[in-house]
């Protein structure tokens, strides 16, 4: 496999050019990089990033729907308005729209849209693969929510234990599409988990060692792994449950010698990973905001980046501490519940960091920073809760009661969320070319802290007070009137900060199309190298690569310290940040055959579910996407996809020689020149 | 200046949010009369055990939690960027780190968890430990009800079967074995023990102890399906004497229905219920007259050929004899209080007193999917029989005979 090809694909070694074949395919190569029709032919890492996003906030809204029906129907005790029924489907689909739908596709937008710019790229390793994850992804989740129609969403939690999950007890199609629709959406995340892990260790631009990538890449990457190993295991138990609800296979059926332990088991050894893949993108975040509004460098760059790695190794030592009520006896509660509390050993450690970071800053308290800030003292109350049930025999009092709901909504809301609206704050002008209303994110930001106490705080007393999970609803004697009526007023108060998110969005837009305000590169005064490129980010990314020399390249290139250590500027802004205008650029071709192949997995998907006859025409698609892909040269012969900007060509006659330079000077291809070339070539890469 | 008065301001700010917090976190934390489910106010010797760890581990998270926060909050306040803040002066020191200090936040945690996790595994290693005198009970799970078998002589055949109210003896440990007949539920007596799963195929162990005479109202904590938000249960213990009257009246025979109301219901519980539910000796397609055993048939769901996927519905031979039916969802007898919500300790009587409650017998006789969801198409849960009000009456005076 050749990830990098050093010369045109059209030129023979003479360096005549050839004659392009005539493209194979029904399909002409599309060729168009801005309008409507491109984002479904794009390869480029922001616009599948931005696609993520939009994608995932949209499901935020239905699964932020789904929340307001859940705290609706337990804001009085006897409430009939959702049916047992009902209420099972929703607080699962909210459950999953949640995990699969928002906070795992948002932190891959991020991931995608930033990684390859933190780390100089000029784009992922393989970009058709980026864009096949994001549209299986997309129309599995699609696919996923379209079992309302076909007689209600899963209804079997999220955990979908067996044999509940089993048809025998769930007969609807809920929980086929549940199998099916996560089996489609891994495939999605699969490949990307691949894609960005191939980037880190090959894309990154010269002199960018691991030990210099800022920390919001090495949380992604880390993640990337973690979803690289989870994501199989996961696969494997969705194919039995699958096979035993549509093919009656009998894998967790115990009359017929199934186990429905082998399920709690892989799903757990999945399900706890899961957790960190959602937390730690966050926590990458936070760890770049945090420095650039303090003014400091993170403190203890090697704590930070190896506590995320030894929460990365502990979290796949931990999963049983699901299931200390399971009965699978004390030997293995104990071990369990051993590694469960020290893995708040690494969190506490960054916790305790960025603390030190802000302490003797000089805090800029925006937007963004406040959502970080936010972060620090939310996760810090869901990482507490979760000591306290780390404690198994504690824990067999509080699991699968409202304590439970409190602890991962602090984790998963509190942190992952909150930091992935920092990010938002914070990367909005480089990803759209303006801000969002920092006014309106004020609101937001207050709103929704206190929102977001007033609906999960209550939580703890309820789970305390004996409240248990997913239940419809309880009786008025039970204690629990007063604090559920408080969490619902406060998710209604969380509804109403989202939706002022949602106006800044199209305020700020309108804002920006009246009166364009240029944010410049580096709007924040920050640290990493995509402040260092115009906004929104070109196509090409950089014009020149950075060659880096120290973590926090673009900061030291501005500032310098004097003999007490404090910040003196040594270069104006505008002389190290990169000037717009690039030729001769060459960039991944779009491709319309990651969208066809993705098209054929959800029609496949009916057919496992309803008959499989149906299935005959999905699979078509998909291996004519398949054959499609591989006779598509990787770049189009037709002329390329260069980049040129005609209109303002780069007026550094040397930065344009260097352009050319490196496109023509590669030769090497063998194995060992590889991640060498992936750093020099000013070539992007195909895959 | 004024920073450093808004961090002080913070601080105290802080901390007393920090302890109002916490304060309403545990207002209440003890009554059991206002949350019959409550963790916090144990009433046997393992649940104490529990409470015993979570204290600790409480003040000590409760502790971090308040130097966070309120650290969090000062450091906002005391190195917030100032209007007359100008750019290269007073910049902060660029500190990259202080490896003695992290080594430092890292071992400390460290640390504080070992000593904990030592209370915690002794805690863990004590929880299965039971007296000499403790005495053995199945519990079963099933959509949405629990059964309780009891074999009294240790002679390998089960003598009771009871549903929804488990009786055991006060100060005594009961060795639960627990288990599932169709998906996996989780029996929680909070005031007595944790939690313990029920799963198909396998038998859980599980000890509880009540110190004193009372009700303990428990929950199903494993989402099972449906009605799992109304799979509740209690947990009756007696005085050694009581109990010892309630084993006498389980194992001998309720006596026969002598008006006519009673045994023309009788006849048509023997025609529209034993395909579901045992009465010790009754079983579907017998003549009259009706004789009831002394003894459960351990197997009956299975041997009248029931089409539950749980095989099973709760034995009634001595309906009377618990407080609350329906699965712990409505009371069997008239009174102030409801008994099917309520953890009381102090006093229990082996043999309830007090009016039947017809009317609730009733209601749950003409629609049962009006008390709990039921899914009778999936063969999940009581069906709507279509009884006739006059059935409904004559079933209802056989069903309070049966004491």
């Amino acid at each position: 496999m050749t990830i990098v090809h050093q010369r045109s694909p059209l030129e023979l070694p003479s360096g005549e050019p050839l004659t392009p074949p005539k493209p194979l395919g029904v399909f002409s190569r599309p060729k168009a990089t801005s309008g409507w029709k491109s984002w479904f032919t794009t390869v480029d890492h922001k616009k599948i990033g931005i696609m993520y996003g939009v994608a995932s906030m949209l499901f935020f809204l239905v699964g932020g729907f789904e929340a307001l029906l859940i705290r609706l129907q337990l804001a009085v005790p006897g409430n009939d308005l959702l049916s047992a029924d009902l209420y099972n489907q929703v607080f699962t689909m909210h459950g999953l729209t949640m995990i699969f739908l928002v906070v795992m596709p948002l932190q891959s937008a991020f991931a995608n849209y930033l990684l390859p710019l933190q780390i100089g790229a000029r784009d992922v390793a393989f970009p058709r693969m980026n864009a096949l994850s994001l549209w299986v992804w997309l129309l599995g989740a699609i696919f996923f929510n379209t079992s309302w129609l076909f007689g209600g969403g899963a209804n079997g939690g999220w955990f979908a234990y067996a044999p509940n999950s089993g048809v025998a007890f769930t007969p609807g199609h809920g929980m086929d599409f549940y199998a099916v629709g996560l089996l489609i959406m891994g495939i999605g995340s699969t490949v990307s988990a691949i894609n960005l892990t191939v980037t880190v260790f090959n894309m990154r631009t010269p002199g960018m060692s691991m030990m210099r990538m800022p920390v919001f890449t090495w949380m992604a990457f880390i993640t990337q792994v973690l979803l690289v190993f989870a994501l199989p295991v996961i696969t494997v138990a969705l194919f039995l449950l699958m096979f035993d609800r549509l093919f009656d296979a009998s894998f967790f059926d115990v009359s017929k010698g199934g186990d429905p332990f082998l399920w709690e088991h892989l799903f757990w050894i999945f399900g706890h990973p899961e957790v960190y893949i959602m937390i730690l993108p966050s926590f990458g975040i936070v760890s770049e905001v945090i420095p650039v509004f303090s003014r400091k460098p993170i403190f203890g760059y090697p704590f930070m980046v190896g506590s995320g790695i030894a929460i990365g190794f502990m979290g796949w030592g931990v999963w049983a501490h699901h299931m200390f009520a399971s009965g699978m006896g004390p030997i293995s509660v104990l071990a369990f519940s051993l590694a469960t509390m020290f893995i708040a050993v690494p969190t506490g450690v960054k916790i305790l960091n960025w603390m030190a970071t802000m302490y003797g800053g000089r805090l800029r308290f925006t937007t963004a920073m406040l959502f970080s800030i936010a972060l620090v003292a939310m996760f810090t109350i869901g990482g507490l809760s979760g000591v306290t049930h780390a404690v198994a025999p504690a824990d067999t009092q509080q699991t699968d009661t409202y304590y439970i709901i409190a602890h991962f909504h602090y984790v998963l809301f509190g942190g992952a969320l909150l930091g992935l609206f920092s990010g938002m704050y914070f990367w909005y002008p480089k990803m759209f070319g303006h801000f969002l209303n920092e006014r309106l994110g004020k609101w937001h930001f207050w709103l929704m802290i206190i929102g977001f106490n007033a609906t999960f705080g209550p939580m703890h007393m309820l789970g305390l007070q004996g409240m248990m999970r997913r239940t419809y609803t309880y009786t008025d004697g039970q204690g629990f009137n007063v604090w559920n009526l408080v969490a619902t007023i406060g998710a209604f108060t969380l509804a109403v900060s989202i939706l002022i998110f949602m106006y800044n969005v199209a305020h700020s837009y309108r804002k920006h199309k009246a009166n364009p305000v240029d944010p410049g590169p580096d709007p924040w005064d920050a640290r990493s190298l995509e402040w260092m490129i115009p906004s929104p980010t070109p196509e090409y990314n950089f014009a020149e690569l950075v060659v880096v020399e120290e973590f926090d390249e673009f900061w030291h290139r501005k500032y310098g310290h004097d003999e007490e250590g404090r910040l003196v500027r040594i270069a104006k802004t505008e002389d190290v940040v990169q000037k717009p205008g690039a030729t001769g650029i060459h960039l991944p071709s779009p491709s319309y055959w990651p969208l066809v192949l993705a098209v054929g997995l959800p029609l496949v998907g009916y057919g496992l579910i309803f008959n499989l006859w149906w299935a005959v025409p999905g699979a078509l698609i998909t291996i004519m996407g398949i054959f499609g892909w591989v006779m598509e040269p990787a770049d189009d012969p037709d002329g390329g996809h260069e980049h040129h900007e005609d209109e303002s060509p780069s007026d550094d006659p040397e930065a344009a020689a260097e352009l050319t330079d490196g496109a023509e000077s590669g030769e090497a291809s063998d194995e060992e020149t590889v991640a060498a070339d992936a750093e020099q070539t000013e070539e992007a890469p195909v895959g | 200046m004024r920073n450093k008065r808004n961090a002080t301001i913070a601080l105290v700010l802080g901390t007393l949010a920090c302890l109002v917090s916490g304060w309403l976190l545990l207002r209440g934390a003890t009554s059991l009369e206002t949350f019959p489910l409550n963790t916090l106010n144990p009433q046997g010797r393992k649940a104490d055990i529990i409470y015993s760890l979570v204290v600790p581990v409480f003040a000590i998270a409760g502790l971090v939690f308040i130097l966070v926060e309120v650290g969090v909050l000062w450091m906002a306040a005391r190195f917030r960027r100032n209007h007359d803040d100008v750019e290269g002066v007073g910049e902060p020191v660029q500190v990259h780190g202080n490896t003695g200090l992290e080594i430092g936040w890292t071992i400390v945690p460290a640390v504080i968890l070992a000593v904990v996790a030592v209370f915690n595994a002794n805690a863990i290693l004590q929880m299965d430990d039971t007296n000499a005198d403790a005495i053995d009970v199945t519990v079963v799970g099933q959509q949405w009800w629990w059964e309780y078998r009891y074999d009294i002589d240790s002679d390998g055949t089960v003598d009771i079967i009871t549903a929804t109210q488990m009786v055991i003896p006060a100060g005594r440990d009961v060795k639960l074995a627990i288990q599932s007949r169709d998906v996996i539920h989780s029996f929680w007596i909070p005031a007595l023990n944790g939690k313990m799963d029920a799963v198909p195929g396998r038998t859980h162990p599980l000890v509880i102890e009540a110190a004193d005479p009372g009700i303990y109202e428990g929950q199903c904590t494993e989402f099972c399906g449906l009605s799992h938000g109304v799979m509740r249960m209690q947990v009756k213990a007696l005085e050694p004497a009581a109990y010892d009257e309630w084993v006498q009246r389980m194992t001998t025979a309720p006596e026969q229905p002598t008006d006519e109301k009673a045994l023309a219901g009788q006849e048509v519980f023997v025609q529209q219920c034993t395909s579901c539910h045992q009465i010790n000796g009754l079983e579907p397609g017998a003549e009259a007259p009706y004789l009831y055993a002394d003894l459960p048939n351990p197997n009956y769901g299975e041997d009248v050929g029931s089409t539950l996927l749980s095989q099973n519905a709760p034995n009634l031979t001595h309906l009377m004899m618990r407080d609350t039916f329906a699965g712990n969802l409505l009371d069997l007898y008239q009174g102030d209080s409801a008994v099917a919500v309520e953890t009381t300790v102090g006093s229990a009587e082996a043999v309830p007193s007090g009016e039947p409650d017809t009317n609730n017998l009733k209601k749950w006789l003409r629609n049962p999917e009006d008390i709990k969801p039921m899914d009778p198409e999936n063969n999940q849960g009581m069906p709507n029989l279509g009884l006739s009000e006059e059935q409904i009456d004559q079933l209802v005076a056989f069903l309070v005979t049966l004491k």
